[in-house]
């Protein structure tokens, strides 16, 4: 028994050892040097907008990785590493501390096209309805009616947006407002669209990197949006965008150039077709970069610099009693 | 043409008396099937583990989840049948630099295994048997920190190849024993304990594709393993049971158990390892009286 006993609880240390064929070395580590080249092949290897960019990552690898030393500071070698993601001018790209998160502020591109203030002062007089995310009320004497839309925060659901469309059914057409949305849930880019199509609309293409070279992708799949079986709106539908649209908003932008009775005025938007993805560095920090391609109909990515409205309109800030934008979009929809 | 026909009738005669004699084995194996002992098990525990998944992530995620399990078990000197299921789920959580993650896991497994006895390697104390087990492991991991890439789903089927070791401990009679001037009996039990070890023969995963997320989300057409790939004859499994079984009086037997497990994927997609040390409890509820 003794021997038996002895036997197996050799076997089991033995097993125990055998967990080396298992789990290599452990990989956690503040080496500033290990951390930048962890993060430089990650996006090497999975970014997807390398080419539409006409970034040279080998050559932002030599200029970034000369200024890593041992012994730096968290926050000097914050400042590279994020430094080296704004080099793909790219909000979804970012890099996530403790102590701070990079960003790249496509926003900033152009000029600032949206003040709240200005609307809710001028158009709505403090007077609105909120119906989930939508803020919206009638303006121009009841003709139009404005919907802002802030933010895609995946509430969009059939009462509320059976609510706005409903109320404005009878008006010569609709404001959309997607200035200085940066995006959100997916889901709400399709509740939405599924409201102005009237039948299987074709709206864009998508392609996802499948291997480690700039340019492997899989083959462009077609996106789809499908009409609601319910309340819709098949009236002109002016769709306001500016810099700060960005990633769902520029999505649901994008597909409006599919969408006859849909138009886009203002800025161009700050683009942001591409998911981001997630991941881990060896020092814990997180990360994230664009890993898909939106493409145009003629599957085109270059709409990843901003989609571009069908009317350029812009703000004058001399002049704070009137939306420049919305003024535009009145003209449009009458 | 009677001799033909003596011939044809002698063959038309012969599947009756195979059936006959099939029928009279089969009831055999029957009778055999039902005299082997059967247990209902349920099974609580609790797990020590880590995992590491290269595609998201260098850093471990080490957690404590709970177990448990429910399964069938047919056993006797000569052959054992073991199906079941188990559950384990927790938290686990990588703590490193001052940064924290956190990861909730649920792992679900479900076995068959049937072990021959091996009679040149056996003996009357140690029981030695042989055979195969077929486990599918699904994890379902979510990791918010990594945003799009927060769920993480892997499916693990492994055929291995597996030798059980059985050593009877059982003390046969009563014995009288004294501490110091403490007399006391240690009466009769049943007890046997035992080693199973578990190599993988077929190796297999499903696993997350090249970018790990997928895009069916933008696509308008979500679908759950979007862009999952499933490699065969990849990645290395191996497990060991050390249990240590009761038998009670009323046929029901408590068994003791440490389960080691280990994983890892291959092919060429950013690997993902595990390893989990179980520590539980089963309750074995004799279902025939045998």
């Amino acid at each position: 028994m003794k021997s038996f006993t002895l036997i197996l609880l050799s076997g089991l240390l033995i097993l125990t050892s055998c967990e080396k064929i298992f789990i290599e070395k452990d990989l956690a580590s503040t080496n500033p040097q290990e951390n930048f080249e962890y993060l430089w092949k990650e996006c090497d290897e999975k970014y997807a907008y390398f080419e539409l960019k006409n970034i040279d990552w080998n050559q932002i690898k030599v200029k970034y990785q000369a200024k890593i030393y041992d012994g730096m500071s968290e926050d000097s070698l914050f400042k590279v590493l994020g430094g080296m993601l704004t080099e793909l001018r790219d909000d979804h790209t970012n890099l996530i501390s403790n102590f701070n998160v990079s960003t790249y502020g496509v926003n900033y591109l152009g000029q600032d096209n949206f003040d709240w203030r200005i609307i809710s002062d001028n158009y709505l007089n403090q007077d609105v309805y909120h119906s989930g995310p939508f803020t919206h009320n009638f303006i121009d004497n009841g003709n139009i009616g404005y919907v802002r839309f802030g933010s895609f925060t995946g509430t969009v659901d059939s009462t509320n947006i059976d609510f706005v469309l409903e109320r404005y059914k009878d008006t010569k057409g609709l404001i959309l407002d997607l200035r200085e949305n940066g995006g959100g849930a997916v889901n709400d880019v399709f509740s939405l669209l599924s409201r102005f199509v009237e039948s299987s609309t074709l709206v864009n293409y998508s392609r996802i990197k499948i291997g480690k070279g700039h340019n492997e992708f899989s083959p462009a799949e077609p996106v789809y949006a499908h009409p609601y079986d319910g309340i819709r709106y098949n009236k002109k539908v002016a769709v306001l965008t500016d810099r700060g649209t960005y990633s769902a908003g520029s999505f649901t932008s994008l597909a409006t150039k599919a969408i006859p009775n849909m138009i886009l005025i203002g800025d161009t938007t700050g683009g942001g077709l591409g998911l981001p993805n997630g991941g881990q560095l060896p020092n814990g920090w997180t990360y994230r970069f664009s890993i898909t391609q939106a493409l145009t109909l003629n599957k085109k990515p270059d709409y990843e610099n901003g989609v571009p409205p069908d009317i350029l309109a812009f703000f004058d800030w001399n002049d704070r009693t009137k939306d420049e934008v919305i003024e535009r979009a009145i003209l449009e929809l009458k | 043409m009677k001799r033909i026909i003596k011939l044809i009738l002698l063959l038309l005669l012969i599947p009756i008396g195979t059936f006959a004699q099939t029928e009279e084995l089969s009831l055999s194996n029957k009778a055999i099937r039902k005299s082997r002992p059967t247990y209902i098990g349920i099974t609580m525990g609790f797990s020590s583990s880590k995992y590491r998944d290269f595609a998201t992530s260098p850093l471990f995620y080490s957690g404590a989840p709970i177990y448990f399990g429910a399964s069938r078990h047919r056993l006797d000197e000569k052959k054992e049948t073991h199906v079941g299921i188990s559950l384990s789920s927790g938290s686990y959580s990588n703590e490193y630099n001052r940064h924290t993650a956190e990861s909730s896991v649920q792992v679900l497994s479900g076995y068959y295994s049937q072990l021959f006895k091996l009679n040149k390697l056996s003996s009357d104390k140690l029981n030695v048997k042989a055979g195969g087990l077929f486990t599918t492991t699904a994890n379902l991991r979510i990791n918010e920190s990594l945003q799009n890439n927060a769920l993480g789903i892997e499916l693990i089927p492994t055929l291995f190849g597996s030798i059980k070791l059985t050593k009877d401990i059982s003390r046969k009679e009563e014995k009288q024993k004294k501490f110091i001037f403490i007399k006391y009996r240690l009466k009769e039990r049943t007890r046997n304990l035992s080693f199973n070890l578990n190599i993988g023969l077929l190796n297999s995963s499903l696993r997350n594709g090249f970018a790990y997320a997928g895009q069916s989300s933008i696509l308008n057409d979500a679908k759950l393993f979007d862009r999952y790939e499933f490699k065969m004859f990849s990645g290395f499994r191996m497990s060991s049971a050390l249990d240590y079984t009761i038998s009670l009086s009323n046929k029901n037997k408590v068994q003791l158990s440490y389960l080691w497990d280990a994983y890892k994927t291959g092919g060429e997609l950013d690997q993902f390892n595990m390893i989990m040390h179980t520590f539980k409890i089963t309750l074995l509820f004799n279902t025939n009286n045998k």
